[in-house]
């Protein structure tokens, strides 16, 4: 690698294993600024497991992560947030009794000058932000056990982007979405992307990661079958590596069509 | 912006709502808890109940400013039992706690420091107070940092607490009583010196209505600058105006017991005043332990809801997962609310010997139950995450007015054990029907 | 790694809850050790070791482990007895456990402070079974065959009355019991009644609050104090407390209302604080057990049970109706009314400290503080 730029987030060499089992196996992984990378495999790939690490929500055994080249220790989420590394969990991490504001100013609370939770001003930012990323959102006042999927999604969305995430790690974000919601939320992405965000982008939908991933890595088996460039690669040999685990030049020709058939 | 009320349902808007016809539509404009209005009206209902069974005797100053006293020390640790609970934990340990903090502190001032600085001397209440208030953070801290970073359930080391406490209260003085305290001291007990008399309660009473006036202001004040939806004004001018009418008509039944004929004529005695003919009628006012009662549910209700670690205590209840996410230091605020608890239950301890006069190695046994009771007839969910500190408050008064009431009714005590524990039942069982109908 | 490091935490938390519960409860459970002491013959006393075991309901109570157990320890060892104990924790069921317990490690004869006298009767039935006598210590087990040693505890009652009658012979009287689990608090109402009983009935006496009290607790005694007070309007003459401890929470009641030292109030057990109370004049009466009587009473009968004599020729026996209906061999020993002329009697024996006694005792007003 000779890169001109620095990788905004460099993982290398990571390993995590749950007793005895592998679930992550010397993987690298590495992440541009404005780049939106696709992290895509079937389950128990290792896919979440690897971004929990960069999250602080996991412990790696061994491995070692940069962030603007410098080495890092991310030992919770606490960690993470401090570097500018924001996630959306796939179930959401809401806390359920607590309002939309309280949700996404959560463990960042505002304060007033004695050190006072500022409510006031906390419903007034997420309702700058709702008006933002869901002008439909109107339920600043109960608790999210009360909203609907789409709701909480937003809530989820609006948590990550607020606090001016330079990283941001996205596990199955559209999951819980309607169409017009999906729409919505790939703008979103398209639109932080040229904040020059970079994000980490994890999903089930082909079309998701086709539309709009820079690169692809593909996992399985806690292992990297390839990373691949937006434009070198069909969606079918994307699907090739992620069922038979292989990259797309090993590949033949019947295994393809295999595949497609 | 509360956590646990539930707000209108209909959509936002950003003016003031005009009244609509239907009693639920006011309810609603005032944006009043609806579960507390209904324990407000369950208590009230108890007491017309036993004072219309007693011949007027429950609902009379007396009665009440008795009631008041009682009530104190239970209400004093639910304040800090409905963190612990919203937390998904529980403290089993409180009485023997209570029994424990309250012999060290009788045996400070009864036989360590008459000792080195004599009896009766004027700094012995704050010293005695600060060790106890220590004592119980320490032993607070302690279990919570076993439930936290060692990872026992709470159930099990509060459980061990329970015994551990008891037997290290009984140990301490070899089980005797240990006895008497302080003169001070025993003015946080109440008693008949231990109350702020006429002129201070009404102080008090007019501070607290300023208090609600101003809070109402001021929160109409930060609508209207977010441009938030407002409360209609005549809910504002009707709030202002019923929460002072409870609080001065508080003072006022206060102010309406007269010291015991026997105390006030010493009283005259001790000032050099005659004694008039016609007796002499000296108002008690608001007695200490209600005053540090009410206090604590002040600071307490601040804690949760405006400060940082009630949050995180909510959030931990309502998703553990999603609060060490977010980055909060979660195993850290459970030995915090811990730490609370134990503080509080120093403060009961200290009015419950102040009171007595004397601590015994069976102090406090069982209050455990009563306080935990008395949170969750409050409305906390023993499941986490729901929970408040004035239902908790409300749900002592509940408890202690159904005990004190049977008393006054000559009910046995097997009896009264057994309408307490239906009374439980049932306060749960109505408000889990509410709820869940509410969910829909 | 990690959960190895919770163990040691796991262990280093039982060893301070060790602790604190070896710093709590300092029973000597010799049960075991005890055993063993018969096997290896000690003490110059008979050649055949006689070994008294001792079952405690719960050792967590004052008196127990500071009068009585070194009365009969005192009792046993003098006779050349060997003396093993066990402490039920308030259990009932663990002291059916513990009979059988000590039946095993060799005890010739038992003595049982029984926690419930109905639940204990079948290890009693099967100790006499196996021709080891049974002595019911303070509180009554319903067996015949057992020897009942206990202060008369009607007599009690009736002594606490007497003196509160002396003092208010008509008017409105309080009346406060113990746990309504507790034969005894009704054998102390029954010495009540025996003094009052007639009063009451011709109208001079009016009971205008009467009420068991859970647990014998203080703080309840001085709630239920207060409400009675208040139902009454002050009116009341007089308060029977069936012990010291639920006194203290009714003087507190009576000081709140300037009505301590006014309104007579009784109680028994010569608690510490109470004969301060009585100094004082805020209390009138606290009948006193010598608690080292009792156990030297029952020490001393164990081994001359243990030695073959039979059970109505102990010394000092008197045949008793239980309220069972069984005529229990009885050794019931008169327990003393402490008032302020007699207080002396408290100091000379060792119970009390004259500092303590005379706490804030006005000078000229007891003879004993001079």
């Amino acid at each position: 690698m000779n890169d001109q730029v620095t990788p905004l987030v460099e993982m290398r060499e990571m390993s995590v294993s749950f007793g005895g089992v592998h679930a992550v196996e010397n993987v690298n992984f590495n992440l541009m600024p404005g780049e939106i990378h696709a992290l895509v495999g079937g389950n128990g790939a290792g896919k979440s497991t690897l971004v929990k690490t960069l999250a602080g929500a996991q412990r790696a055994d061994s491995g070692q992560i940069y962030v603007d080249g410098e080495p890092v220790s991310i030992a919770n989420p606490r960690d993470a947030k401090a570097l500018g590394i924001e996630t959306i969990y796939q179930n959401l991490a809401l806390a359920e009794n607590i309002d939309a504001p309280g949700n996404m100013f959560l463990g960042r609370e505002l304060t007033t000058g004695f050190g006072n939770l500022d409510d006031s001003a906390m419903e007034n930012a997420t309702r700058k932000i709702m008006g933002r990323l869901n002008p439909k959102f109107e339920n600043f006042t109960r608790p999210v056990a009360f909203l609907s999927g789409g709701q909480r999604q937003s809530v989820a969305i609006a948590r990550a982007v607020h606090f001016n995430a330079r990283i941001l790690i996205m596990d199955e974000p559209t999951a819980a979405l309607g169409p017009s919601e999906t729409e919505q939320v790939r703008n979103l992405i398209r639109q932080l992307k040229t904040e020059g965000i970079g994000i980490v982008l994890i999903s089930h939908d082909i079309h998701d990661v086709f539309d709009l991933a820079d690169r692809t890595t593909v996992m399985l088996q806690g292992k990297v079958v390839g990373t691949v460039s937006k434009g070198e690669v069909t969606m079918d040999e994307i699907l090739a590596m992620i069922i038979i685990g292989k990259a797309p030049q090993d590949l033949t020709q019947s295994e393809i069509a295999e595949i497609r058939g | 912006m509360s956590i646990t009320e539930l707000p209108p349902k209909d959509s936002e808007q950003l003016h003031e709502d005009s009244p609509r016809g239907s009693l639920k539509g006011i309810i609603r404009s005032t944006e009043i808890d609806t579960r507390m209005l209904g324990m407000v009206g369950l208590l009230l209902v108890i007491w017309v109940g036993f004072n219309i069974m007693s011949g007027g005797t429950f609902l009379s100053p007396r009665n009440l400013w008795n009631l008041s006293v009682q009530f104190a020390p239970v209400a004093i640790m639910a304040t800090g039992m409905v963190l612990i609970i919203v937390s998904r934990n529980i403290d089993l340990s409180v009485g023997s706690m209570l029994g424990f903090v309250g012999m060290a502190m009788a045996l400070i001032q009864a036989e360590i420091l008459p000792r080195s600085i004599g009896f009766d001397h004027p700094l012995t209440w704050v010293i005695v107070l600060l060790v106890g208030l220590l004592l119980g953070a320490l032993v607070g801290m302690f279990q919570g940092f076993i439930v936290a970073y060692v990872g026992v359930p709470s159930f099990i080391v509060t459980l061990g607490g329970l015994l551990v406490w008891r037997g290290v209260a009984w140990s301490l003085a070899s089980g005797r009583t240990v006895a008497p305290m302080d003169s001070t001291f025993q003015l946080l007990g109440g008693g008949s010196r231990g109350s702020i008399g006429e002129v201070g309660s009404w102080v008090v009473g007019a501070i607290a209505c300023a208090a609600i006036i101003f809070g109402l202001i001021s929160s109409r004040r930060r609508r209207i600058k977010f441009g938030f939806r407002l409360r209609p004004m005549w809910a504002v001018v009707g709030l202002g105006v019923v929460g002072c009418l409870a609080v001065l008509g508080a003072v006022w039944v206060m102010n309406s017991y007269y010291l015991p004929e026997n105390v006030a004529r010493q009283v005259a005695e001790d000032q050099g005043i005659a004694w008039p003919a016609g007796g002499l009628q000296i108002p008690l006012g608001i007695s200490y332990p209600v005053l540090i009662a009410i206090g604590m549910m002040l600071i307490m209700g601040f804690i949760a809801n405006r400060r940082r670690f009630g949050r995180y205590v909510f959030s931990i209840g309502g998703n553990p997962e999603a609060a060490e996410l977010g980055g909060i230091n979660t195993k850290w605020t459970v030995v915090k609310a811990f730490m609370v608890m134990g503080i509080l239950v120093g403060v009961a301890a200290a009015v419950t010997i102040a009171r007595l006069n004397a601590a015994t190695s069976g102090l406090g046994t069982l209050s455990e139950l009563y306080v935990i009771a008395a949170a969750v007839i409050g409305g906390t969910s023993l499941a986490g995450g729901i929970g408040t500190v004035q239902g908790a408050v409300l749900g002592a008064l509940v408890m202690q007015s159904l005990q004190s009431g049977m008393v006054l009714m000559r009910v046995d005590a097997p009896l009264q054990d057994i309408v307490v524990g239906i009374v439980l039942v049932a306060a749960v069982a109505v408000d889990v029907f509410f709820r869940r109908r509410s969910e829909r | 790694m990690k959960t190895k490091k919770n163990i040691w935490a796991l262990l280093a938390v039982l060893a301070l809850l060790a602790a604190a519960c070896g710093d709590g409860g300092t029973t000597e459970t010799t049960v075991g050790s005890g055993g063993e002491t018969t096997t290896t013959v000690e003490g110059g006393g008979g050649d055949d070791d006689i070994v008294i075991g001792v079952s405690w309901n719960n050792y967590n109570e004052e008196r127990w482990a500071r009068w009585d157990e070194p009365a009969i320890r005192d009792a046993i060892e003098a006779a050349g007895g060997t003396y093993i104990s066990t402490d039920a924790g308030s259990s009932a069921e663990q002291q059916v456990t513990d009979v059988e317990q000590l039946i095993t490690d060799g005890a010739d004869a038992l003595i049982i402070l029984a926690q419930d006298g109905t639940a204990i009767l079948p290890a009693v039935e099967s100790a006499l079974e196996q021709g080891i006598p049974v002595i019911a210590y303070d509180r009554l087990i319903e067996d015949p065959e057992a020897l009942y040693v206990t202060f008369d505890n009607i007599g009690v009652g009736r002594l606490q009355a007497e003196v509160v009658f002396e003092m208010v012979p008509e008017g409105n009287y309080v009346i406060i019991k113990g746990d309504s689990g507790d034969a005894n608090a009704d054998f102390l109402r029954e010495g009540f009644e025996q003094v009052i009983g007639e009063a009451v009935a011709a109208g001079d006496i009016t009971i205008v609050g009467e009420s068991y009290t859970d647990n014998w607790d203080p703080a309840l005694a001085q709630t239920q104090m207060e409400q009675f007070l208040t139902q009454a309007n002050n009116e009341v003459d007089a308060v029977l407390s069936e012990n010291d401890g639920m006194a203290s929470g009714v003087v507190s009641a009576l000081e709140a209302q300037g009505l301590a030292g006014e309104v007579p109030v009784s109680g028994q057990d010569g608690d510490l604080a109470a004969l301060n109370r009585v100094a004082l004049g805020t209390q009138s009466v606290s009948v006193w057990k010598d608690a080292r009587e009792l156990g030297t009473a029952a020490g001393e009968a164990a081994v001359a049970l243990a030695q073959g004599t039979a059970l109505a020729d102990v010394a000092g026996v008197i045949q008793f109706d239980s309220p069972g209906g069984n005529s229990m061999t009885s050794i019931l020993l008169e327990p003393i009314a402490i008032v302020q002329d007699n207080l002396n009697l408290v100091v000379d024996a060792g119970w009390i400290e004259l500092e303590a006694l005379c706490q804030n005792v006005e000078a000229g007003t007891v003879d004993v503080c001079e």
